[in-house]
């Protein structure tokens, strides 16, 4: 899965949480699921899940930790994947 | 430097499935698991802990310049009273206390670096739609918004 797929995948979680549409629409590395999705960071930890059931992968504290945006989410998941395939 | 927190109690149930699998273990620790699974209101106990982790959390943000969502490391311990729910919020070496108030309709938690200064803090709380739009020009210490309702300290 190349970044770009995971990006779309990822919109796809993200989507249920977020009510700004124009932000979602635009969605890039630099979105910020707080400053720019206005994601309650009570549904972070749903995101978090949900990246773990899509991906099948799992997030340990560290990594959460720094999942507030697109990009940091991207990196991770990819770090997380090629763990797993290797 | 001060710290504030609401939870709309009524879209927190709406909001956030908190039953949901591996929900409480990515942001609870062990002994705050068990202050919900042992609370007489579970949904209630959620939302303090929560109200406090995040209060405390954002003195912690301005302090530090630290972003990060870590909540299993903010780790909370209530001392319950008869009318008011203190507590306190230990993150890396910081410790931060707390003052919360739980209503039927929202749960609110105070936060300050130094204990005596939580009686000092002056609390407004604004229900939608009477939220004054010009709130920031009164400078508030912190302002949290969730929901019907808009929170600030000074």
């Amino acid at each position: 899965m190349n970044k770009e797929e995971i990006i779309e995948a990822l919109k796809t979680i993200v989507e249920p949480y977020s009510e700004e549409v124009l932000a979602l629409a635009h969605i890039d590395e630099n979105t910020d699921f707080i400053n720019d999705l206005k994601i309650n960071s009570a549904n972070l930890v749903d995101i978090v899940l949900d990246i773990e059931e899509k991906f099948n992968i799992e997030i340990d504290n560290d990594s959460m930790a720094k999942m507030l945006t697109v990009k940091a989410t991207t990196e991770i998941i990819a770090q997380k994947l090629e763990a797993h395939a290797g | 430097m001060l710290g504030n927190d609401i939870v709309d109690l009524d879209l927190a149930k709406i909001q956030s499935n908190w039953r949901r699998k591996n929900y409480l273990d990515k942001i609870f620790t062990a002994e705050e698991q068990l202050l919900i699974s042992s609370a007489k209101r579970p949904d209630e106990m959620v939302w303090l802990l929560w109200s406090m982790k995040e209060s405390a959390y954002k003195i912690y943000n301005r302090k530090t310049g630290i972003r990060n969502f870590a909540p299993k490391s903010l780790d909370c311990t209530i001392y319950p009273n008869i009318d008011q729910i203190k507590g306190t919020v230990s993150i890396d070496n910081d410790t931060y206390f707390t003052k919360s108030d739980i209503q039927l309709q929202y749960i609110h938690t105070i936060a300050a670096p130094v204990y005596n200064k939580l009686e000092k803090i002056k609390v407004t709380i604004y229900t939608s739609p009477n939220h004054p739009s010009d709130y920031k020009c009164t400078k508030p210490g912190c302002v949290s918004h969730h929901g019907q309702y808009l929170a600030l300290v000074y």
